[in-house]
């Protein structure tokens, strides 16, 4: 074994890891806030159904790789979005990573959240109907509240998949922890240490952020613990 | 005395099924009201289609003699102003057979809610006001409890002071005591028997025919969707004039 390289690999390797975890954070909250007014939206006008599901059917059923290569390459053809204020953004192969992945999260979590609005007990709502919400406050206080406790767990596979689907920037030069694997490989044709390498920091990322989900769901749901009193 | 609840010639079909054909009820202020009936005569329904729970047909419902305001769209009923049935709704108390606590949160966070982000009433306020209430229903100690920590006659409890937190003017009561295991059915209705003889207006659906009797200043027994007979208890339960009437309590006395 040759700890020299391997010690070299990994710390060149870490100083992708930053841009791993703001693409997957920047993202994942922009998708998250979108996955919830999709969710909503199909739960509540008919037109806007049929949107969103042709949104999420898209979205799904195509492979994040070309979305990201459509976005990248292909949205720059359009002379009214080169003219656009959006331009500055979508020039830079980061944002179009960051908009690749929010819009795919997106249509997973607007889902995985609608699993979860159709988990809340009928009962909840009707209660809180006939305390005189509706709306906004309605969805604020009960509905939300209660779907994304349900969706928590679902949610955190969704998350730890984003994590792993990062990896995919690396294909518009972003130098990420794959993208700069690949660079290493290139040059040194030591494909298997360096994957290793590579292999176990997202490991360890995924470790931490499944530990940090259970805690989440532990504090969300005191109501599921034993009871104290 | 002034109406609280004034419920004119209400009508619900549910598909081919008409539940309720054409029902009138009118609770003046301080009246107890039972409602008692067979499953499916529409007891519940009626009981619903007060806060609009469910959209009546047709007929027309007030409360206090503010007439809830109807419009119909693609030739269905609804309420024409949310705003209008939030604020009626909010005026009024229901408890459910089922409970229907927000899981997510305390007895006393259950208790607040509506107070709170409803009638926007100040927290500290209701906060105590909501421990007072407590106090009333015996669940004082079990504030900072979730309902999945209580059993089925607390969380009744909780329920009943989650409603009377909305400072009603009118208690609505869907068979709070059918979901209970039968020793906890007491607790429940010395807590109701209670609000009764605090002079509180209040609408009864139930099975529990002795406590009905025992309650109420007025009974209805409701049969297919009408109502079949009307009056004190001491006539509906004692005398009816009706043989329907007479078959179903004699039964369910008895039993």
């Amino acid at each position: 074994m040759d700890f020299a390289f391997l010690i070299d690999t990994m710390q060149k390797l870490l100083a992708g890891v930053p841009l791993t975890l703001e693409l997957t954070f920047v993202s994942v909250a922009i998708g998250a806030a979108l996955a919830v007014l999709l969710a909503v939206l199909r739960a509540s006008f008919l037109p806007c159904e049929w949107l969103v599901r042709a949104y999420v059917f898209v979205l799904r059923g195509t492979p994040l790789l070309l979305q990201i290569f459509l976005i990248y390459y292909g949205i720059g053809q359009f002379a009214e979005v080169r003219n656009s204020f959006l331009w500055p953004f979508l020039r830079q192969p980061y944002w179009c990573a960051i908009l690749a992945l929010s819009l795919n999260t997106a249509a997973y979590g607007a889902e995985i959240i609608r699993g979860g609005l159709l988990a809340v007990p009928q009962g909840a709502a009707e209660a809180a109907r006939v305390s005189g919400m509706s709306g906004f406050l309605l969805y604020r206080r009960i509905i939300l509240p209660l779907a994304i406790r349900q969706a928590l767990p679902a949610y955190g596979n969704e998350l730890v998949i984003m994590v792993k689907s990062t990896s995919l920037a690396s294909i518009v030069t972003l130098m990420e922890v794959s993208g700069i694997s690949y660079a290493i490989i290139s040059e040194t044709y030591r494909a298997l240490e360096v994957f290793l390498c590579a292999g176990s920091i997202y490991l360890v990322i995924n470790f931490l952020l499944t530990r940090a989900i259970a805690q989440a769901e532990a504090w969300l749901n005191p109501h599921l613990r034993p009871a104290t009193s | 005395m002034t109406s609280a609840i004034t419920v004119r010639d209400l009508r619900k079909s549910f598909g081919q099924n008409e539940v309720l054909k054409g029902v009138s009820v009118d609770a003046r202020e301080g009246e107890v009201i039972s409602i008692i009936g067979a499953s499916g005569s529409g007891k519940s329904t009626l009981l619903r289609c007060i806060p609009m729970l469910e959209v009546p047909d047709a007929g027309e419902v007030a409360i206090g003699g503010e007439t809830i305001r109807m419009r119909s769209r693609r030739g269905h009923p609804e309420p024409a102003d949310i705003h209008q049935v939030n604020r009626i709704r909010s005026s009024l108390g229901f408890v459910f057979q089922s409970f229907n606590l927000w899981a997510h949160m305390t007895v006393l966070q259950n208790v607040i809610e509506a107070p709170v982000h409803v009638q926007k009433r100040p927290r500290g306020e209701c906060i105590a006001e909501a421990e007072a209430i407590l106090e009333k229903v015996g669940m004082a100690e079990k504030r900072d409890a979730y309902p999945a920590h209580l059993s089925g006659g607390q969380q009744q409890r909780a329920a009943i002071a989650r409603a009377l937190a909305m400072r009603p003017r009118a208690l609505l009561f869907d068979e709070p005591t059918s979901a209970l295991d039968p020793e906890l059915v007491g607790e429940v209705l010395r807590v109701i028997r209670g609000l009764a003889e605090e002079g509180r207006t209040m609408l009864i659906v139930t099975h529990e025919m002795a406590f009905a009797a025992d309650v109420s200043t007025r009974t209805i027994f409701l049969h297919a969707g009408r109502i079949e007979e009307e009056g004190p208890p001491a006539q509906v339960f004692i005398n009816p004039r009706t043989d329907r009437c007479r078959a179903f309590v004699t039964r369910h006395l008895n039993r």
